[in-house]
Formats: C-alpha cells, sequence, structure tokens
C-alpha cells in the first residue's frame, strides 16, 4: 500500500510545481534511497523496489539513466555468452522474432551481433551539485562528507566507541545543538553557521536552501544530487525512521535531520573555503532544473540490451521446461503408498541438493517444500534475552511471544573482542598480556579452526536444553501487547493451513521431520543474509521446534480431526535445523520419540547423514580449497570447517546461481537435476482443485524469492552501486553495517563474494495448475499482480492433465513449447558433479560456465 | 656469522621476483613461492636469534658491497644484526608468514591476488632490508620499498575514490619522512664526516670525538630522525593518516598498517638512540610527542565507531607510549610492548568483521541503557570539548593542508604570471647554456660562479611548485617535474667539480624514464583520452599494461632507490655543503614536491573509477 501512495507521490513531482513542498520531497526521497536496515537482520529485497510500479526494463533503464546504475550485461559481455552458446542461437532467433517481426529477423540480428555503440551512461544525478565544483573550485564532498559521516556513524553506534553522542535521545539535530551550546569546540568553522543552526525556528530545509541554492525550482535537484551522493547513510537514517526497532540501541533519527545537518556542513564549508565570497548556487548556474524523474527515450541500444537479457534467460529456462517435459514423459508417477519418513524443508533452494540426495538415499521417504517458518509467526525471546526476534517474513507483523526457559545457558566470551584494548593504560596491560594470546590465537585461526563465541553458529539460535511457551496459558497471559503462545485454536489453524498448503492431507508417514534451516559463518557481517529468508534473516530452528510441539498436540490433533484432517496416532512431528554451510543436522526433543518409531528415527539420522555427505561433496565443486575428489568424510570435514574459518570469505554461496522457483507436487520434479537453482514450494492442485489455497501459497513468493532473485540480480550486475562491492576491504560501522575506508559511504547490497556465482537471470515461478486458475490467483491481489504484469519476476503454468507450458505475457497465458527437444540425462550425477568444471575468474563468461545444465537422472 | 646477513635480503628478493613471473590466476604457485620464502626467511631468522644468542649476543656486522665510492662518500650496502633487529624480524616474520596463509584463502578469486602476494613479498623485503640494514643509506632503501608498496596496498581497489585519493595522502607524507631521512643521512655525513655504520654509532668515543666540534648536530640529526618516525608512526601531528591507510584488504591492514609498518618510527628511534641519548632536551621532547599522542589517540579511539579506525586509532596509542618508553631508555618493554602491539592489533584487525555478530548477540543478552547525565559544569563541558575534538581527530586530518600542502600551493599560485609556453621557450634554452657552463666552468666569472647554484636551485624549485599547483594538462606537469630534477643537477653541477660518471647515471635516469612517461602519456592522447589532471580518469582500466609501464617511469623519475636517478640523486645531495642550507632546503623541497607531482600524476591518469563505456562504477562515496 505504502509502494502506491509513493508512486503517486512520485508522479506529482513530475508534473511540477506549485513551490517547494518538504514533506513531499522527503517522502520522495525515501522511496528511492536504499531500504535495507542494519545488518544484523538481513532481508532481501529488489534493490530497484522504487521503480516496481513500472515495466521491468522501462524500469531499469530509466533507473540507470538517473541513476548511473549498470542493470544489464554490456554488449561484449552478452556476446561472450553468446560465443560459448550460453545464449543458444535458436532462442535469440525466437527472441528476436517475437519481438520484431520475422521479417525484421536478419537485420536486428545483424544489429545485436555485430554493431557497435557508444554504450556510455551519463546519468542525471549530481549534475546541479557538481556545479559547485566548477563554479568554486571547491569540492563539497571531499570537505563535507567525512565529518558529516563522522558524526552521523557516532550518533547510530550501536556499541563500538566507548563513549556514545552525548544528549543522543534528543534527536541527531537537537544533539548537535546542544553540543554546540555547551562545549568550547564546534563542528562548524564558521559563526554565521553556528548561529543558522541555533535559531531553531529558522532552520528548516527550504530556509537553508534558500540561502545555499536560491531559486526553488532547484531544491528537489538539488536534495536529490546530495542524498544520493550517499545513498548508504542516507537509506540507512531513512530506514531506521522508518523502522526504529531494527536496532536494539534505540535512537531517534529523521531523513531531514540528516539534511539540515548537511545544508548547514556545505554552508560552513563555503564560507569557511571561500571567506564568505559565494552566492546561491542557481544564480551561479546557466542550465534549467532538471527533472530527474522525466520520462526517458529508449533507443536502439536498449532494444538490443533487452533482446539479448531475454535470449539470456530464456536459453536457461527452456532447458528447465524441456527437463520437466521429459520427465514427464519418461516417468509417470507412481504412488508409494508407504512411507519411511516425510521432512518438510524450506524452500529455499539451497535445499534442492539435499532432498534430491535425501531421495536417493531412501526411495521411500518424502520431501516437500514449504516458506521456511513452517506458517507460524511469533517473536522470540531466549532464555535471558533482554529484546524479540521476529520469526516470520519481513512484511507480517505478528502478535505472539514465544519465550524461551529453563536451559540455563551461560554464554561464553572472547576475550580478545573486549574494547577495553581501546583505552590506554588497560591497552597497556593488555597488549602486554594479550599480545601472546593473540598470537597464539592467530595460529590457531589459521591451523585448526573451531567453534567460538565470536563466529555466528546456527545452531546457538535457540537452546536445544530450553523449552518454550508455546502453548497459550490463558488469553490474559500478555508481554508489551503480545499474546504469550498459542491457544489450541490457533495452532490448529496453523497446523492446517501449512499442511493442506503443501497437499500433506492424507498418507502421512510414522516420522514428519520439520527441517528449518541457518548458516553459520565466521568473520561475516553479512551472515544474516545466509540464513532463512522467512524468518526475517535468521535461522529457523524455534519455527520447526514450535510447529512440531503444535502438530504433535493432542489437541490440536483431535481439532484437525474434526476438520477431515486426520493424522494418525503413530504419526509424529520433530523439528530439526539443516546449517547450509557447515552442512549438519540436528533435531529437537528427540525425547519425545515413540519406542515404536525410536529404531526407524536411528535408521533415519543415517539416512540423513548419508545424504549429507554427497550434499557436502556436490556443494564442494565450487570450492577451489576443496578437493571434491577426496573421501566423502574429508570433504565433509572441510565443508564444515569452513563455516568456522576466520580466513573465508565464502562459508557457504547463499542463494547464489537462484533461478526457479516450482510449486506444485514433488512428482514433477523428482529426478530432475536443478544443480541447486530451485526454489520448491509443495503443492497439490487436486488437493485443492479451485485453487482456493493457491493465493495463500503464491503471494510471499515474489517478495521472497523474487526479492531474494531480484537483489542477487542488480548485486551481480552492478557490484559497485548496487552492491556491497568486495567483502576484502569492509570496516564494520556503528555494528550497523560495513563501510569502505574511515571516511566513505555504508554499502548496502550483497558483497562481490556471494554473487559471483550467480547468472544474473529473472525468476520464473512455475505453477502446476490450470492455466485459469493461476491467472485468477496472481490478479486477485494488486501487490502480487505487480510483479507479474511488470515481469519483474516470470510466471509459467504447468498443465496438470495436458502437461503443457503456458507463459503469462501481457496478462495472459500463451502456450510455450520448449526448443530444446531433450535435455541431458546422466545415471551417476555425482560423477559429474565432481568432474565439473571450476570457474577460471569470476568473470561472467567463465563464471556461467560452472553451471551444468539441466539434467534428466536415470534410475 | 655475518656472512649470512645479506640471504636474508637475497632470499625474499628471489622469491620476490620468481612469483612476479606468473599470471595472476594461478594463485596456488603464487602462494606457494610467497609462502616458502617467507616461511624459509622465518626459519632462517630463527636460526639466527638462537645462534646470536648462543653466542651471547654480538652485533654483527657485514660489510657489503659498494655502490660507489668517492673519495669522500662510499655508498655502500652494510649489514647489521643486533638485539632489536631480530625481535623485530621474529615478529615480523611469524606475522607475515600466518597473514600470508590467512590470504591465500581470504583472497582467493581476487582480481589483484598476484599484485597482493607480490606487493606482500615486496613489503616484506623491504622491511628485512630496514631490519638487516648497518647503515642508513641501506636503511633507506628498504624504507622507500616500505613507501611504495604503502602506496599500492592502500590503493589497492585502484579503481574506487577513496582508496586512491588516500594512498595519494598518505604517499604525501611518506615523502616528507623520506625527506627527513634524506637529509639525516645528510647531516650524519657531515657531522662524521664519512658514512656511518649502526655499529660505529654504538662506539662512544666515535660520536664523542665528532659531537663535541659541533653541539648543533646531534640536536639537528635527531630532530629530523625523529620527525620521520613521527610521520611513519602516525604519531602526533600526523596520526590522520593511519586509519585512513586501512583501504585495502584486511589482511593487509593488518599485517601493513595495524602492526609493521606502523612501528617502524619506533624501530628507528631505537636505532638512532646512541645519538640523542645523551641529551635530557631532546628526551623529554621524545616523551612529550609520545604523551600528546597516547593521550590524544586514546580520546580518538573512544569516541570512533568504525572498528578498523578505532583499531588504527589504539595502536598509535600505543605506539605513543613506546616512544616514551625508548626515551626513557627502556628498550626491552619497548620491544616487549611493541611485539604485543603488532599481535593484539593484527589479530583485532584479522577477526573485525566479525565484531558485528559479537557483539549484537552480546548486547542482545546484556544491554544496558545508557544513562543521559551530562552536567552543566565546566568540566562537563571539557568532557564535551574533548568529545567534540576526538570526533573530529583533532582537526589533524586538516593539518598537513593547512601548513604545508595549501602554502605551498599558495607560492605556486605566485608564479601565475610565467605562462606555460614561456617555461619550454625560457627554460630548455637556458638549461643548454646552463649545462654547457658546467663543462666550461672556467669560463664563468667567480662571483657568477658563486650566485649561479642557487640560481639555478631556485628556478628548479620554481619549476617544481609550478608543477605542485597545476591541474592542467599531466604532460606539461611531467615536463616540468623533468625539469626540476635538470635544474637541481645543472645547480650541483656548477656548484663543484665532478665525475661525468655521475652526472651521466643521474641524467640517464632522469632522461630514460622522463622520455618513455612521455611516450605513454602521448599514447594516451593519440588514443583519444583525456590527461588533464583536474580529476581522476582511471585509465588502468583499459591500458592496465601501459599503467604498467608508466608506474616504472614514475618511480624511477621520483627516484625510487636503486633506480639510476636515486643513486644520481644521492650523490648530489652529497655535494652540498654542510652551510649550504638554503641550497640544501630547496633540494630537499623540490625532492619533496616532484615526488608528489609525479604520483599524483599517475593517480590522476591511472587510477580511479573510469567511467567512459558500460561497465560498473563505482560512487565517489566509496
Amino acid at each position: 500500500m505504502m509502494n502506491h501512495k509513493l508512486t503517486e507521490l512520485v508522479v506529482d513531482t513530475q508534473q511540477e510545481s506549485v513551490g517547494f513542498d518538504e514533506e513531499h520531497i522527503l517522502e520522495a526521497l525515501k522511496h528511492f534511497l536504499p531500504t535495507q536496515t542494519p545488518l544484523k537482520d538481513f532481508i532481501h529485497h529488489n534493490s530497484l523496489h522504487a521503480f516496481q510500479q513500472m515495466e521491468f526494463y522501462d524500469a531499469i533503464f530509466k533507473a540507470s539513466k538517473i541513476f548511473g546504475y549498470k542493470v544489464t550485461f554490456n554488449l561484449d559481455e552478452y556476446r561472450g555468452l553468446y560465443q560459448i552458446g550460453r545464449i543458444r542461437m535458436d532462442i535469440l532467433d525466437k527472441v528476436i522474432s517475437e519481438r520484431k517481426g520475422p521479417a525484421a529477423l536478419s537485420a536486428w540480428k545483424q544489429l545485436v551481433l555485430l554493431q557497435s555503440y557508444d554504450e556510455t551512461v551519463h546519468p542525471r544525478i549530481g549534475r546541479l551539485r557538481s556545479a559547485w565544483k566548477t563554479a568554486y573550485r571547491i569540492d563539497l564532498n571531499n570537505l563535507v562528507q567525512p565529518l558529516l559521516f563522522r558524526i552521523l556513524g557516532s550518533y547510530l553506534d550501536q556499541g563500538i566507541a566507548l563513549w556514545h553522542f552525548p544528549f543522543e535521545d534528543q534527536g541527531l539535530l537537537n544533539a548537535v545543538r546542544e553540543l554546540e551550546r555547551n562545549s568550547f569546540s564546534s563542528f562548524f568553522k564558521t559563526n554565521r553557521v553556528k548561529k543558522l543552526l541555533l535559531d531553531e525556528k529558522n532552520c528548516t530545509i527550504s530556509n537553508l536552501l534558500s540561502l545555499l541554492v536560491g531559486d526553488e525550482a532547484y531544491f528537489e535537484q538539488y536534495l536529490f544530487d546530495q542524498q544520493f551522493s550517499h545513498r548508504g547513510w542516507s537509506g540507512m537514517s531513512a530506514a531506521l525512521e522508518a523502522h526504529p526497532e531494527a536496532i536494539l540501541y534505540p535512537k531517534k533519527i529523521e531523513l531531514r535531520d540528516l539534511i539540515v545537518l548537511e545544508l548547514l556542513l556545505e554552508m560552513d564549508a563555503l564560507e569557511a573555503q571561500l571567506a564568505g565570497a559565494w552566492i546561491p548556487l542557481s544564480e551561479k548556474v546557466k542550465v534549467k532544473p532538471v527533472d530527474l524523474f522525466a520520462d526517458f527515450e529508449t533507443s536502439e541500444l536498449h532494444e538490443v540490451y533487452r533482446i539479448w537479457q531475454d535470449a539470456f534467460e530464456w536459453s536457461y529456462y527452456d532447458e528447465v521446461l524441456a527437463g520437466l517435459q521429459q520427465l514427464k514423459l519418461k516417468r509417470p508417477e507412481s504412488k508409494r503408498s508407504h512411507k519411511h519418513f516425510q521432512a518438510i524443508f524450506c524452500i529455499d533452494e539451497r535445499e534442492d541438493s539435499i532432498r534430491r540426495h535425501l531421495e536417493a538415499m531412501d526411495k521411500d521417504c518424502e520431501t516437500l517444500g514449504s516458506p521456511g517458518f513452517f506458517g507460524v509467526e511469533f517473536y522470540f525471546q531466549p532464555e535471558n534475552g533482554k529484546f524479540y526476534e521476529k520469526l516470520c517474513p519481513a512484511p507480517v507483523t505478528p502478535k505472539y511471544l514465544i519465550k524461551e526457559f529453563g536451559a540455563n545457558s551461560h554464554r561464553e566470551h572472547e576475550l580478545l573482542y573486549t574494547k577495553k584494548t581501546h583505552t590506554l593504560l588497560r591497552g597497556f596491560l593488555s597488549t602486554l598480556s594479550l599480545g601472546v594470546l593473540a598470537a597464539a590465537k592467530l595460529f590457531l585461526t589459521i591451523f585448526r579452526p573451531k567453534m567460538s563465541p565470536a563466529i555466528s553458529n546456527a545452531f546457538a539460535h535457540m537452546n536445544v536444553g530450553g523449552q518454550l511457551t508455546v502453548e497459550n496459558k490463558s488469553l490474559e497471559d500478555r508481554e508489551n501487547d503480545l499474546q504469550i503462545g498459542f491457544t489450541v485454536e490457533e495452532m490448529a489453524a496453523r497446523v492446517e493451513g501449512l499442511l493442506r498448503g503443501i497437499g500433506m492431507v492424507e498418507d502421512f508417514a510414522p516420522l514428519v521431520y520439520v527441517m528449518a534451516h541457518g548458516s553459520s559463518s565466521a568473520n561475516n557481517p553479512h551472515h544474516g543474509a545466509h540464513d532463512c529468508g522467512a524468518c526475517s534473516g535468521r535461522p529457523g530452528s524455534v519455527n520447526s521446534r514450535v510447529f512440531a510441539i503444535m502438530a504433535n498436540h493432542q489437541k490440536v490433533r483431535r481439532l484437525l480431526a474434526l476438520r477431515g484432517l486426520v493424522i494418525p496416532d503413530e504419526t509424529q512431528f520433530l523439528g530439526a535445523l539443516h546449517d547450509t554451510a557447515a552442512d549438519e543436522i540436528a533435531f529437537f526433543d528427540e525425547h519425545i520419540i515413540s519406542q515404536k518409531n525410536a529404531t526407524a528415527h536411528k535408521k533415519n539420522v543415517a539416512t540423513f547423514e548419508r545424504a549429507l555427505d554427497l550434499n557436502a561433496q556436490e556443494r564442494s565443486r565450487r570450492f577451489a580449497s576443496i578437493n571434491t575428489h577426496a573421501e566423502l568424510k574429508h570433504v565433509r570435514e572441510a565443508i564444515r570447517l569452513r563455516s568456522v574459518s576466520l580466513f573465508e570469505p565464502r562459508p557457504e554461496l547463499g542463494h547464489g546461481t537462484n533461478a526457479l522457483c516450482f510449486v506444485g507436487h514433488r512428482s514433477r520434479t523428482k529426478g530432475l537435476f536443478f544443480d541447486r537453482r530451485a526454489f520448491m514450494n509443495s503443492y497439490d492442485y487436486r488437493t485443492d482443485p479451485e485453487g482456493k489455497l493457491l493465493l495463500g501459497v503464491i503471494r510471499p513468493l515474489p517478495i521472497v524469492c523474487g526479492g531474494i532473485n531480484l537483489e542477487y540480480y542488480f548485486s551481480r550486475l552492478d557490484n559497485y552501486k548496487l552492491g556491497a562491492g568486495t567483502k576484502l576491504p569492509h570496516n564494520v560501522t556503528g555494528l550497523i553495517g560495513v563501510t569502505n575506508s574511515s571516511d566513505g559511504d555504508l554499502r548496502p547490497g550483497l558483497p562481490l563474494q556471494m554473487i559471483e556465482v550467480h547468472d544474473p537471470v529473472r525468476l520464473v515461478i512455475l505453477v502446476e495448475h490450470f492455466p485459469e486458475v493461476v491467472l485468477k490467483t496472481v490478479q486477485a491481489q494488486p501487490e502480487v499482480y505487480e510483479w507479474f504484469i511488470n515481469n519483474w519476476v516470470h510466471l509459467v503454468a504447468i498443465h496438470p492433465e495436458t502437461n503443457q507450458f503456458y507463459y503469462f505475457r501481457n496478462g495472459a497465458f500463451v502456450l510455450y513449447e520448449p526448443l530444446a527437444k531433450e535435455v541431458k540425462s546422466a545415471e551417476d550425477m555425482q560423477y559429474l558433479i565432481r568432474n565439473a568444471k571450476e570457474m577460471k575468474t569470476n568473470f561472467i563468461v567463465d563464471a556461467t560456465q560452472e553451471h551444468l545444465p539441466v539434467h534428466v537422472i536415470n534410475d | 656469522m655475518n656472512q649470512f646477513l645479506p640471504y636474508f635480503i637475497l632470499l625474499p628478493l628471489a622469491g620476490w621476483v620468481l612469483s612476479a613471473l606468473f599470471p595472476n590466476r594461478n594463485e596456488k604457485i603464487i602462494f606457494g613461492i610467497s609462502i616458502a620464502t617467507v616461511a624459509l626467511h622465518s626459519i632462517g631468522v630463527f636460526a639466527l636469534s638462537l645462534f646470536w644468542l648462543y653466542q651471547d649476543k654480538p652485533n654483527v656486522f657485514y660489510d657489503g658491497v659498494s655502490l660507489y665510492k668517492t673519495h669522500d662518500s662510499d655508498f655502500s650496502i652494510d649489514f647489521y644484526f643486533d638485539g632489536i633487529s631480530s625481535v623485530y624480524a621474529v615478529v615480523a616474520s611469524v606475522l607475515t608468514f600466518s597473514v600470508m596463509i590467512f590470504s591465500r584463502f581470504y583472497m582467493h578469486r581476487d582480481k589483484g591476488f598476484k599484485r597482493f602476494f607480490n606487493n606482500v613479498l615486496f613489503f616484506y623485503l623491504g622491511l628485512s632490508i630496514v631490519l638487516f640494514s648497518g647503515n642508513f643509506e641501506t636503511l633507506f632503501i628498504g624504507w622507500e620499498i616500505l613507501g611504495v608498496t604503502s602506496f599500492f596496498l592502500i590503493a589497492f581497489y585502484r579503481d574506487r575514490y577513496l582508496p586512491v585519493k588516500n594512498a595519494l595522502k598518505v604517499v604525501s607524507l611518506y615523502r616528507v619522512a623520506d625527506a627527513a631521512l634524506l637529509l639525516g643521512i645528510w647531516l650524519c655525513h657531515h657531522a662524521f664526516e664519512k658514512n656511518i655504520t649502526f655499529s660505529e654509532l654504538l662506539n662512544p668515543a666515535v660520536l664523542q670525538e665528532h659531537f663535541m666540534e659541533e653541539p648543533i648536530y646531534p640536536l639537528l640529526i635527531s630532530s629530523i630522525f625523529l620527525l620521520a618516525a613521527l610521520v611513519k608512526s602516525a604519531q602526533f601531528p600526523f596520526s590522520s593518516w593511519l586509519p585512513r591507510a586501512m583501504e585495502g584488504p584486511t589482511t593487509s591492514s593488518a599485517i601493513f598498517y595495524g602492526s609493521l609498518s606502523v612501528h617502524i618510527g619506533v624501530f628507528l628511534l631505537l636505532r638512532t638512540f646512541p645519538i640523542w641519548e645523551s641529551s635530557e632536551v631532546f628526551r623529554a621532547v621524545v616523551i612529550a610527542f609520545g604523551l600528546i599522542t597516547s593521550l590524544m589517540a586514546t580520546a580518538t579511539a573512544r569516541v570512533q565507531s568504525t572498528v578498523k579506525t578505532q583499531i588504527a586509532y589504539s595502536s598509535i596509542a600505543q605506539i605513543g607510549l613506546m616512544f616514551i618508553e625508548v626515551a626513557l631508555g627502556w628498550h626491552t618493554l619497548a620491544l616487549i610492548h611493541f611485539a604485543g602491539n603488532v599481535f593484539l592489533r593484527s589479530y583485532q584487525l584479522l577477526v573485525s568483521p566479525s565484531v558485528l555478530s559479537y557483539m549484537i548477540h552480546d548486547q542482545f543478552f546484556n544491554f544496558i541503557a545508557p544513562q543521559h547525565n551530562i552536567k552543566n559544569t565546566l568540566w562537563g563541558k571539557l568532557r564535551l570539548t574533548v568529545y567534540m575534538l576526538s570526533i573530529k581527530e583533532w582537526n589533524l586530518d586538516n593539518f598537513m593542508y593547512r601548513f604545508l600542502w595549501n602554502p605551498l600551493k599558495r607560492l605556486g599560485a605566485l608564479l601565475d604570471f610565467i605562462p606555460v609556453r614561456a617555461v619550454t621557450l625560457l627554460f630548455v634554452p637556458l638549461f643548454l647554456v646552463g649545462f654547457f657552463f658546467v663543462y666550461n666552468r672556467e669560463l664563468l666569472p667567480p662571483a657568477a660562479l658563486e650566485h649561479l647554484p642557487s640560481a639555478m636551485a631556485v628556478i628548479g624549485i620554481m619549476l617544481a611548485l609550478k608543477a605542485f599547483k597545476m591541474r592542467g594538462n599531466a604532460q606539461l606537469s611531467w615536463s616540468l617535474v623533468i625539469m626540476n630534477q635538470l635544474f637541481s643537477a645543472l645547480s650541483i653541477g656548477l656548484h663543484e667539480e665532478f665525475e661525468h660518471v655521475q652526472i651521466l647515471l643521474f641524467l640517464s635516469g632522469i632522461v630514460v624514464s622522463g622520455i618513455v612517461g612521455f611516450w605513454c602519456l602521448r599514447y594516451l592522447v593519440k588514443e583519444g583520452e583525456s590527461i588533464k589532471l583536474d580529476r581522476y580518469h582511471g585509465h588502468s582500466f583499459y591500458y592496465p599494461r601501459l599503467t604498467f609501464v608508466f608506474m616504472l617511469a614514475a618511480l624511477s623519475l621520483s627516484g625510487f632507490p636503486i633506480t639510476p636517478t636515486f643513486i644520481g640523486e644521492d650523490l648530489l645531495l652529497g655535494k652540498i655543503d654542510e652551510h649550504q642550507f638554503l641550497l640544501l632546503g630547496f633540494t630537499a623541497l623540490s625532492l619533496i614536491l616532484d615526488g608528489l607531482v609525479v604520483f599524483r600524476i599517475y593517480a590522476r591518469l591511472f587510477l580511479g573509477p573510469n567511467e567512459k563505456g558500460y561497465h560498473e562504477v563505482a560512487f565517489r562515496s566509496s
């Protein structure tokens, strides 16, 4: 909803100008600035969310024109991809023919393959403000930013500094005012500007702009230029203004304060450097103000990029669809009546491989997929924790609280992280004493990496020995406006919702594992980005445990039975956590397992272990430091060590390579090798012929999977502007983010080490249901439909009866027949995995060759 | 025992050369050579140290090759080993070894993998030369290597703005330290009437004998070395460069700025201690600098919100204490303190990225909302004042601009009246005439002979100032630097008889590197590229090889050690008499300015973001 309101605002801006409207411009700025909150929680989202109301290509090219982002590959890169066959000729022809008409094929092909263009982008942002430099040979960025960032960083700091910002409870600007009033020093060099600051009444953005810029017509452009010269800090301030709960140490921050402070510092710099000899900028510049958001005429070159990107994407999708078709023809569904066990995983594409291995190890098991919060949304408070953690998708606001008790946990400390080494005398003593320890630690770190309190440990998120307040005792049992625990009715609703959504309504196995995931990593400020996206960037262990407790609850079972969902008495649900970096699994509450199920569980655990071995081996092919051909147990150990190695910037590769999202029954994908590129959500159209549950299933997918996909997409294509750049020089700032340098801007987005394996293709959501049902479903909610109609994610319906594919285009489904007649098939996929090629460099033409094509695995 | 010493230089030299032969994608080989080099070196250092202990700690001196020799000067490469060398070398080798292994995984697949290891090895070579040097001349070679590798490692991510800007900032300061060290060497040369070795410094009789006649010398020499040490160890008032040097990969920050590089100032103080040991006043001065630095840096560290900056200031504070320890004569303590600080800060830097999750986790369980009770008293006001000053880093980041670069720029601006064309039209013939007289000094009247050298030096410094102030055409700046060098040579050539070989050596260095650099610039122009110095162009993006060639030319022109220019420069400096302080000052200043101009041309043209074409371009603010 928010988005729509802002969209109108932005449209208004283009229609110009009834004078300067401060509120309006602030809203517009907040709309376009990055929305990433502090790194402790990493919520993936579309980096160009501000343009989402436009068609994908129109949007990205416009974003590029305004802000100078790189939003596609350049021609050399696309042509290189074509040369190595990654972009297929038949697909390229098809894309051109469809877009330009068959008659224009050869002419356009000529352009696409051979024409040379000047590809330089001349962005609109920054032009006005750069006039200071041309007019006065003065570099305001250099003069203002270091101090501004320092003040802002110190103000927002969550606990690096030993001495926190005085008066920080009063808001940024007021705190600076108090400092100026009560000290003998000043952040300002000139009295004039200091007086402006202290004149609280007149110290407004518009007054300052009148002094600095002059003509109102230039204000908007100036503010955009200014704030986008450090979009990281501005975005963080705006994000914290909107979500003050995103930090633990509360701070009052408003984008408005930041702008006022910056305007003052700019004016101070001008006064000091030019000794007052300057006039407002608008009187100095000759050009008219530029409407940053004016419509942008795309050119032939943009058409060429568009054709290339479509061809790049469809070269892969086509192979996927061909694989699905081939599998269906080859392997008609067979129903197994007796299942050894069932395992519900997160839809996360990293779980694709472990599910495949599990099914290979035990032919009589069933794996399913559902967003990893397992339909239970709540805040979690670990024992002795002073705060709550949200454990559900970011847009959801839970009404429930689950508390941990009886854990008796004791948190260990790491001596070398103490801040006391930064004071003079204790620093002196600690260098003498801790120096030796540090030397020893350094050696151990390198030669004997092991888990320590300094490493983010997925298994430590919840204490297995503790208990959880899952069931609500009475409706009065509340804390901070949250209900503690769920009532039986509420539990039943959630269990039913999940089970029906994934089509798990009959043939229950005796043991059902609810497998959450999380990721351990060392020395990694971005560790949250590896955890479960459906749990607000945290491990899903509590959710899986809570769900299992709910589903095992006798009263819940009775209620469910009344509603026609009969879970046999011997069936037990068991929570578990898969560490996707270390490839380890921990099971929760194993003591509840009945005697009857105990032997089976033991056997299943062994099956999981073997699957983990193979999973580790499969993952190891992308890690240069591990010899994939080594014995399984060595590979497994090497994988585990990565997750606790401080020197390893790639503990795992996160969501890199994600491209698909399959919604349907596992039988359509079981036996296909997707190389860990597919999100997989279980759904059975037969249990929901009219698609009543389908909306609930599809609704989170664009925002969660599409968000992940687009963040990877843009961070891959412009790792400098939309990504965080290489991790190696990152400097942790205020415990909220990373910067380059001591004077640099915050760097939102994903670091290079996470995206270098990624092929930037948009997500394609494949839904197994009748096209008309799918269409009706996605059209039901405008904010869901926006993703599809504007092509930010692709949508394909798989007709469950004719098995044909329907591609969603311009609001309707059209038949798609794969051009590839056959995909590869293999007997021993693991052999291919072990011998797969490793990328030579992370340049896209090299990097993409690391992916293995879709294979049908022969039994 | 002393015959082993050269191998401690030759080994890293060989490893460095060897590792430079392999392309970037051969990560295993590059790492293999690097780690083998450092491992062997470490074993050697340990063995040597043990042997040295076993031999009851003798002072080991190796009289090395003479690079050139004249009647009054002898530039020879000498080596020396004592307790100070031992502690420094052991710590350095252990740390470098560990960090290299760490980097093998950390740097994997970085575009600059090879550049990184080459630079670390080169750094290690420089460090070894410094630690094992037997005289100031040898030390200076290593010192310069450290400076240059610092520049490359700070500007490691050369397509971003801040690393390049900060690399220039740091190297400019280093240049001041270099000039200080050169002046120190010159002063020593005159004080001792020969190139003094470190083992001779330990002999009180030698010191006594020479310092008795000219009591100003020990104070001058010590002050100038102190200046060099203050800069290199980021002491007051030069502290602000250190946090800004943390631009490269975390591992390089850990090894350089967290630890080894920044402790070289302490090493220099330890080495020169015999010279100023007897001066109570000077020791008090050193203590004062150490104390001021410690207090200011601690306050600054307390308010830092970025982790690497905080570590940098904490390290600076401890080094301040080491200065005090050295001045008090507590050298064993200083060495222990050094080792502890090196390991602690390197470790803290290496694990600095994990601070985020560790501290947030800690906060989650232990957070106590802070109290806001600042009293409106004088004490309260003072506290707030210190807070604000610390946030502003005590204005130290502006210090060099305000007191050195801007005044020099203003001086340069005074020369704006000389049009650029005049430079070529006027000065080239002038130089040729001057050159003629160098070989025909007898044709000049004695009065002219007396004043001409200074006049030439003044012209030289004017050219350098003009080059320093210019933001326009790179070719012109480049030519001005060459001409400045030529005029400096001329001033000295006119001053005193000297051997043809010497001037040829010097000229060949300048002329060859000058022409090569010029050709690179012409090439860029021919390709239609801009070579204006008003912004960063990042030409290394499209011309990586040309960048390398130009870099060599730039190093040579700026008098990097072992290039002919350097030897020539050093020789020429040696020609300046002990009372010609003005000439000396001019020469030193033009040395600094030349280096700055040359590095700036390199950085502005070849480094920074390249905005041509359609590829990823970094923001100005990163």
